[in-house]
C-alpha cells in the first residue's frame, strides 16, 4: 500500500549556541506533488533541509519517508534511501565531464574492477532522453552553462530513483527559456509521483509551479496550504510578518545631463559588438537580456575588467581609457559584481577592511602609514548611510546576511566618490525585505547625482527601478524602452526575437 | 570586565564549555609554559640568563626568513627558495668582507669593504631574486611553488658557481672581516653578565618595521586583501599584479638580511648554508597561525611560531632527547598547531 | 606573443649554457661523479682531480649528485650509454653494498673500469669485478689519527686545559651524519684513541659533558656535516656548561673541520679562541684552508689532513691505466695498498700549523 504522505518531517527542532534554528517544524510533502518552501533567509529553510540531509543533526523531532522512521547520517545516505537535493551553489567536479559526474561514486564496472564508459554513456543517455536534456554525456561540465549544469544534477537525482528531489533556488541564475525547461522537467517528475521540494525567493515560479506551500519566519512553521490559496502579498505578509508596502520605492530622482556616453564598444574574448548608449546625471538605466546576451561583459569592459576591442567612453564628454579597473575607478566609475561571494567580498576580512579596500589612498598620512581614526570614522558612516546591520567594524563579513554584504559593497563604492554606478544582478540572493532596502539606496544614490546602470534578470525589478531599460541579445544592443511605458513581455520580445 | 560578568552568568556545564575552548584556543600558548616547566623543572639551568638570551638570538635569527615566507603564505602561496637565497647572499656577503690580509681570501686583491655598503648588496640580491619570483608568479600566472621551486635550483646553481671564482675553489668562506662581525654578534647591552648580540635588535627593528607595513600601509592591506580574494581585490581596483610581485620582492629582502647575519653568525658560508631554512620558517609562520588559506596571519603569530620552534630545540638538547625524536616531535607540533587553528575557520556544526 | 619571444629567448640561452659547458671538451672519456658540490673536502678533490685531468690531457665530465644515491646512478646509466671510457664514482650511499654493485653491474655490461674513491664500498663489490679498484683512505685512520693527536694534546697541557680542575676532562663531539661510515669511525676512535694516551699518562678517561646523553654526540639533523647545525648546539650548550657552573665544556672534538668552525664561532661570542685569552681546544678533520688559518691564530687546536692532491693524482694514474688497457693498480707501489683487494690508501696527516 502506498502512502499519500511521501515525507515526513515532524516537531524538528535545531538549535545552535545562542539561537534556536528550529522551533517544532514540520512539514509534509505528498505524493506527487511540488512543494515550495518559503521564508527569508535566516527563516530556516535550509536549517531545516541540512537536518533532513544529516548535514545536521536534529535535536528532536522525528523523519518518515514512506511512512518508514529514517535518519540520514550525511547526504550520500540520504541519496542513496532516494533523497536528492540539488544545490543553489552546485558542487560538481568541473574538469571532468557530464557521465563522470552523474556516476561518481559508484561507476559502473565490468569484471568487477574496470568502469564501463560504454554503459555509462548508455545509462546517461537513457536519462537524458526521458527528461528532454539535449546534452552530450560526454561534454566537459566546464564548458556547459549553469542551466544545463544543474539539469544535470537533476539527471543525477533521477538516476538514483530519488522520491524526493529538492531543488535550491535552482533558477536564480536561468533564462526564461531555460526555467521553462526545468518546469517541464519538475512536471514530469511529479507525473511519475516524485514529492519535489523547491526552495526559491520567486513569487511568480512559485505560485505557478508548486502545489502547496510552506511558509516559515524566524526558525518557526508558519503556514501550509495549498498554493491557489497565496497571492504574492499574502506570501510575503507571511514571509515578513508585517504588511510591506509597495515593492519598489517611488523613483523621483531629477534627470539631468549625460555624465556616460558610449559609443561602438566592442570586446575582444567576449560577445560584446558595437554596443552605444548614454546616461544622464539621476538616471538609472537597466540593462536586460537573457543569460548569455553580454550584459554582464558591457558593464565588465566599461569598468577595464575585460579587453577592449573598439569603443570610445565619454565622461562629461571628456574620452577615458579605463584600461583596467585602477584606471577606472580612478575615473569615478564603480561596479557592483555579480558574484558577490567569489569577487565581491573579502569573507575572512572584516568590516572596516572590505569597506575601505577601494580607497586605501585616502588614509595614507605620514610615511604613507594608515590612519585608522578617519577609515573609522568613514565606514561608520558607511555603514550608517548604507543603513548596515552589524555587530560592530570588526564583524567578519562573512557573518553578515547577504543583503547586508550588499550593503557594505555598495558603501565600499560609495567611499570612492563615483559618478557612475554599475550594479550586476544588485539582489541576487537577498530577501525580499533586504531587497526593497537596496532598491532604495538605489534610487537615493541616484537622486544625489549619480548616473546608475543596472543589471539584473529579473524583469520586475527593472522595471520597478530603471528610469530606461536597454535590451540586449547576442551582445548587440536591440532596443531600448521606457521603463515607464512598457512591459515584460514587450522586452521579452525584444530580447528573444533579435536571439 | 564584561568577561568577568560573563563568567558568573554561566552556568556549570557552560563554564566548563567555555574553559575547554579557551584552552583549546590558546593551546600553543599552553603547551609553551607546560613545555618551558616541565624542562625548567628537569634541567634548571634552562631559564638561566645565558639559556634566556640564546632563545632569543636563536629566535632573531630565523626571525626574518620566517617574516618573508608568512607573505607569500598569506598570498596563498609558499616560497621554497628562501633558503638558498639566504645561503647564496651569505656567501657573498662573506667573500665580500673578508678580513684584509687573510690568506684564503676569496678575492686577494679587494679592498675592505663597507659592510653597510655590502649589507645593502645583500639587500640588493635578496630583493631582486624575490621580484623575480613575484614577476614570474604574477605575469606567468604561475603557483609560486613551482616558481620558487625552480628558482631554487637556479640560485643553488649560481651559488655553487659563485664559490670556485676567485682563487676558492668551492671552499668555505670564512676569515671575516671584524668590523663585520663585530657589527653583527657583538653587543653593547648584557642580560645579567650575557651579551645580547646585536642582531637581535636589528631583528627587533625588521619586526617592527614588518608590522608597520603589514598593518598600516595600503600595501599591507592590498596583500591581505589579495590572498583573501584575488578576484574581488582586482575589481576593487588593487593592483593585483604589482602587490604579487611586491610581497615576494620584500621576501627577498628579508632572506637577503638573514643571510647577511647568518654568515657572520655562523662564520662558516659554505653551499650548504641555508639548506632546508624556507622549511623551518613555512613551519614557523604556519604554526603561528599563518593559514595556507589566504588572507590570515600576524605579525605576532609568526614570532610566536619562530620561539617555538626555537624553544623546542634547545628544550629538546637540554633534555638530551635523541634527535630523531626532534623530527617527530616537531611534526606533530605543526599538525596539532595547524588543527587547532582551523578550528577557528571552520563552521561548527 | 610576448610569451613566445621569452620561451625563444629562454631556449636560446639554455643552448648556449649547454653548449659552453660541455663544447670546449666534446665526448668525454672520462666521466667523473661527485656525492655532492657542497662539500669543501670534495670541492678540493675536484680542482685538483680537474688539473691533473687536464694535465694529462685526459678528456672528462664532472657530475654533481646532490648527496641523492638515485641521482647519482642516473648520471652513471646515461653517462655508460654515452660511451664513457671509465668512470670515477664517490659515492652517495655507503650504508650497504646495494648501490655500488648496481654500478659496477652496469660498467660491467660494457667492460669499462670503475674506481670508487673518497666513500668507501666494500671488499666484496672491489672483488666483484676485475676493472674495479678503491681509492680513499682508511676510514678508521682519521678518527685514530685524530684521538692521537688529541691525547698527545691533553697529556702536555693537561693542567691549562682542565679549566674546573676536577681532573677529568669533559668534551663535547659533534658528528656530521648518521649512518655514515667515516662519521662513525670518526666519533668512535677519536675518543677511545685519546682514552689511551690519556690512561698510559696516568690520567681519567675523557668524560662527555651532558651525563644524560647516552649517545655522548650531536649529529647535524640533516646529514650536511654543517657550521650552522653545531654552532646552534654549541651556543645552547654553553648557555648551561660554562665556568660560571664550573662544568664548562673543556674540549671540543668534531667530524669535519666546517662543525669545528661553527664550534668556533659560537665559543667567540661567549668569549673564547679569540686568539688572544683562553682557548678550549677544537679539533677537526679535512685541515680546510679556514681551519689551518684558525690554527696559525691559536683559535683552534688541530685537524687532519686529508690529502686532496694525494688522492687526485692517484686518480689520474689509475684512470690513465685503465684507459690504457692495463691493470688499474699497475705503478701504485707508492702507496699503500690493501695486500687482497684493489684499495689504494692515500695517508692522512697531522696538521697542527
Amino acid at each position: 500500500m502506498t502512502n499519500e504522505i511521501l515525507l515526513e518531517m515532524k516537531n524538528i527542532s535545531k538549535s545552535f549556541p545562542g539561537v534556536k534554528a528550529l522551533d517544532n517544524v514540520s512539514l509534509k510533502v505528498r505524493r506527487g506533488s511540488v512543494h515550495a518552501l518559503m521564508g527569508e533567509n535566516g527563516a530556516g529553510k535550509s536549517t531545516l533541509m541540512k537536518c533532513l540531509f544529516g548535514i545536521y543533526s536534529k535535536d528532536t523531532g522525528k523523519i518518515l519517508l514512506d511512512g518508514k522512521e529514517v535518519s540520514f547520517k550525511n547526504p550520500k545516505e540520504a541519496l542513496e534511501s532516494g533523497v536528492a537535493m540539488v544545490h543553489q551553489e552546485l558542487n560538481q567536479a568541473l574538469k571532468r565531464n557530464v557521465m563522470d559526474n552523474i556516476w561518481l561514486g559508484r561507476y559502473p564496472r565490468s569484471f568487477g574492477f574496470v568502469t564501463s564508459e560504454k554503459r555509462m554513456y548508455k545509462d546517461t543517455k537513457k536519462i537524458f532522453d526521458e527528461l528532454d536534456i539535449k546534452v552530450d554525456p560526454r561534454t566537459l561540465m566546464s564548458k556547459m552553462s549553469v542551466a544545463d549544469r544543474q539539469m544535470v544534477e537533476i539527471a543525477k537525482a533521477v538516476s538514483y530513483h530519488s522520491k524526493i528531489i529538492v531543488l535550491d533556488e535552482p533558477t536564480s541564475s536561468l533564462t526564461e527559456q531555460e526555467v521553462e525547461h526545468l518546469f517541464s522537467i519538475i512536471n514530469m517528475l511529479r507525473d511519475r509521483g516524485c514529492g519535489i521540494i523547491y526552495i526559491s525567493h520567486k513569487m511568480e515560479e512559485i505560485l505557478r509551479i508548486s502545489d502547496d506551500i510552506t511558509v516559515m519566519r524566524d526558525g518557526a512553521h508558519i503556514v501550509t496550504e495549498p498554493a491557489k490559496n497565496f497571492t504574492m502579498d499574502r506570501i510575503i505578509k507571511l514571509m515578513v510578518g508585517r504588511e510591506l508596502g509597495a515593492r519598489f520605492p517611488e523613483n523621483d530622482a531629477k534627470i539631468g545631463e549625460v555624465v556616460l556616453e558610449v559609443r561602438g564598444l566592442s570586446s575582444r574574448h567576449n560577445a560584446v559588438d558595437d554596443v552605444s548608449f548614454k546616461v544622464r546625471r539621476g538616471e538609472i538605466v537597466g540593462l536586460a537580456g537573457l543569460a548569455g546576451a553580454g550584459r554582464t561583459e558591457v558593464i565588465e569592459n566599461i569598468f577595464g575588467i575585460s579587453e577592449r576591442k573598439a569603443g570610445k567612453i565619454f565622461l562629461h564628454g571628456r574620452e577615458v581609457k579605463n584600461r583596467n579597473a585602477r584606471e577606472a575607478i580612478k575615473n569615478g566609475f564603480a561596479l557592483l559584481t555579480e558574484e558577490r561571494r567569489s569577487t565581491g567580498i573579502f569573507g575572512i576580512l572584516d568590516l572596516r577592511e572590505n569597506t575601505t579596500v577601494s580607497s586605501l589612498r585616502k588614509y595614507r598620512g605620514l610615511l604613507g602609514l594608515i590612519s585608522e581614526g578617519k577609515r573609522r570614522k568613514d565606514t561608520s558612516w558607511a555603514m550608517e548611510t548604507m543603513r548596515v546591520k552589524a555587530p560592530s567594524q570588526r564583524t567578519k563579513i562573512r557573518a553578515l546576511s547577504g543583503g547586508n554584504q550588499q550593503k557594505v559593497i555598495l558603501g565600499r563604492w560609495l567611499l570612492t566618490e563615483p559618478e557612475v554606478l554599475m550594479l550586476d544582478e544588485p539582489t541576487r540572493g537577498i530577501d525580499v525585505g533586504a531587497k526593497f532596502e537596496i532598491y532604495k539606496l538605489i534610487v537615493e544614490l541616484a537622486k544625489k547625482g549619480k548616473a546608475v546602470i543596472m543589471v539584473s534578470g529579473e524583469l520586475p525589478e527593472l522595471l520597478g527601478v530603471c528610469n530606461r531599460i536597454c535590451v540586449m541579445s547576442g551582445g548587440r544592443l536591440v532596443g531600448e524602452v521606457d521603463a515607464k511605458n512598457t512591459s515584460q513581455e514587450e522586452i521579452m520580445r525584444l530580447a528573444a526575437e533579435n536571439a | 570586565m564584561t568577561a568577568i560578568r560573563k563568567y558568573r552568568e554561566m552556568s556549570r556545564t557552560q563554564r566548563k564549555e567555555w574553559m575547554r575552548e579557551l584552552i583549546i584556543n590558546n593551546s600553543l600558548y599552553v603547551f609553551l609554559i607546560a613545555a618551558v616547566v616541565v624542562i625548567q623543572f628537569i634541567s634548571p639551568n634552562f631559564l638561566s640568563g645565558p639559556s634566556i638570551v640564546n632563545i632569543i638570538s636563536l629566535s632573531a635569527a630565523n626571525l626574518p626568513i620566517a617574516l618573508g615566507i608568512a607573505g607569500a603564505i598569506i598570498l596563498t602561496g609558499t616560497d621554497l627558495s628562501a633558503g638558498r637565497i639566504v645561503g647564496l647572499v651569505a656567501c657573498v656577503s662573506a667573500s665580500l668582507l673578508q678580513a684584509s690580509g687573510y690568506p684564503a681570501k676569496m678575492f686577494p686583491n679587494l679592498p675592505t669593504m663597507n659592510f653597510l655598503l655590502v649589507f645593502l648588496i645583500a639587500l640588493a640580491i635578496g630583493g631582486i631574486i624575490g621580484l623575480i619570483n613575484g614577476f614570474c608568479t604574477a605575469k606567468f600566472n604561475l603557483h609560486p611553488f613551482i616558481v620558487t621551486l625552480s628558482t631554487q635550483l637556479i640560485v643553488y646553481g649560481g651559488l655553487l658557481m659563485y664559490l670556485n671564482i676567485g682563487n676558492n675553489n668551492g671552499q668555505s668562506i670564512s676569515g671575516l672581516d671584524p668590523s663585520y662581525t663585530s657589527f653583527i654578534t657583538g653587543s653593547f647591552i648584557s642580560l645579567g653578565s650575557t651579551p645580547i648580540p646585536n642582531y637581535v635588535w636589528y631583528s627587533l627593528v625588521i619586526t617592527a618595521i614588518m608590522w608597520f607595513v603589514w598593518n598600516k600601509t595600503t600595501f599591507g592591506k592590498n596583500m591581505f586583501a589579495v590572498g583573501s580574494n584575488q578576484e574581488a581585490a582586482n575589481v576593487s581596483g588593487v593592483n593585483v599584479k604589482r602587490v604579487i610581485v611586491l610581497v615576494f620582492g620584500l621576501a627577498g629582502i628579508m632572506y637577503g638580511i638573514t643571510g647577511f647575519i647568518e654568515a657572520a653568525r655562523i662564520g662558516s658560508n659554505s653551499a650548504a648554508t641555508g639548506l632546508n631554512y624556507e622549511l623551518d620558517a613555512i613551519a614557523a609562520a604556519v604554526i603561528g597561525g599563518v593559514s595556507f588559506v589566504g588572507g590570515i596571519g600576524k605579525i605576532r603569530g609568526v614570532i610566536l611560531g619562530v620561539v617555538l620552534l626555537r624553544l623546542i630545540f634547545v628544550g629538546l638538547t637540554f633534555l638530551s632527547i635523541d634527535a630523531n625524536m626532534q623530527y617527530i616531535i616537531k611534526g606533530l607540533i605543526i599538525l596539532v598547531a595547524c588543527a587547532i587553528d582551523m578550528r577557528k575557520y571552520l563552521v561548527r556544526k | 606573443m610576448f610569451k613566445k619571444i621569452m620561451a625563444l629567448c629562454l631556449a636560446c640561452v639554455m643552448l648556449s649554457l649547454s653548449l659552453a659547458s660541455c663544447g670546449k671538451r666534446g665526448e668525454a672519456d672520462v666521466h667523473v661523479f661527485y656525492y655532492t658540490y657542497s662539500d669543501t673536502y670534495i670541492s678540493s678533490v675536484r680542482s685538483s682531480l680537474d688539473k691533473a685531468l687536464d694535465g694529462a690531457k685526459i678528456s672528462y665530465q664532472d657530475y654533481d649528485g646532490n648527496g641523492n644515491q638515485t641521482t647519482q646512478t642516473e648520471q652513471i646509466q646515461t653517462a655508460i650509454t654515452k660511451g664513457a671510457k671509465l668512470i670515477l664514482v664517490n659515492i652517495v650511499n655507503t650504508g650497504s653494498d646495494d648501490a655500488a654493485n648496481g654500478i659496477v653491474s652496469l660498467a660491467k655490461e660494457k667492460g669499462i673500469p670503475v674506481v670508487f674513491f673518497n666513500r668507501e664500498v666494500s671488499d666484496a663489490v672491489i672483488k666483484s669485478y676485475d676493472k674495479c679498484a678503491y681509492i680513499g683512505t682508511r676510514a678508521e685512520e682519521a678518527g685514530k689519527l685524530q684521538g692521537e693527536m688529541i691525547g698527545e694534546y691533553l697529556r702536555d697541557n693537561f693542567e691549562k686545559v682542565d679549566l674546573n680542575g676536577d681532573g677529568k676532562i669533559s668534551y663535547i663531539m659533534f658528528k656530521g651524519e648518521e649512518g655514515n661510515n667515516e662519521a662513525i669511525y670518526r666519533t668512535q676512535y677519536s675518543v677511545e684513541e685519546a682514552n689511551k694516551i690519556l690512561s698510559a699518562a696516568g690520567r681519567e678517561k675523557l668524560s662527555f659533558y651532558d651525563k644524560s646523553n647516552p649517545n655522548k654526540y650531536l649529529v647535524d639533523r640533516n646529514g650536511q656535516w654543517s657550521a650552522a647545525a653545531a654552532n646552534e648546539y654549541m651556543t645552547t650548550a654553553l648557555t648551561s656548561y660554562n665556568e660560571q657552573n664550573k662544568n664548562m665544556i673543556e674540549l671540543v672534538i668534531c667530524n669535519n673541520d666546517g662543525m669545528a668552525q661553527g664550534a668556533i664561532t659560537a665559543l667567540n661570542s661567549v668569549g673564547y679562541n679569540t686568539g688572544e685569552g683562553k682557548m678550549i681546544p677544537v679539533f677537526g678533520v679535512d685541515a680546510t684552508t679556514a681551519a689551518q688559518e684558525l690554527i696559525k691564530g691559536k683559535k683552534m687546536a688541530g685537524t687532519i689532513k686529508q690529502d686532496a692532491e694525494g688522492m687526485a693524482e692517484a686518480l689520474r694514474l689509475v684512470a690513465e691505466n685503465g684507459l690504457a688497457g692495463r691493470s688499474l693498480v699497475t705503478g701504485t707501489e707508492k702507496y699503500d695498498v690493501d695486500s687482497d683487494v684493489a684499495k689504494i690508501r692515500i695517508a692522512y696527516s697531522k696538521y697542527l700549523g
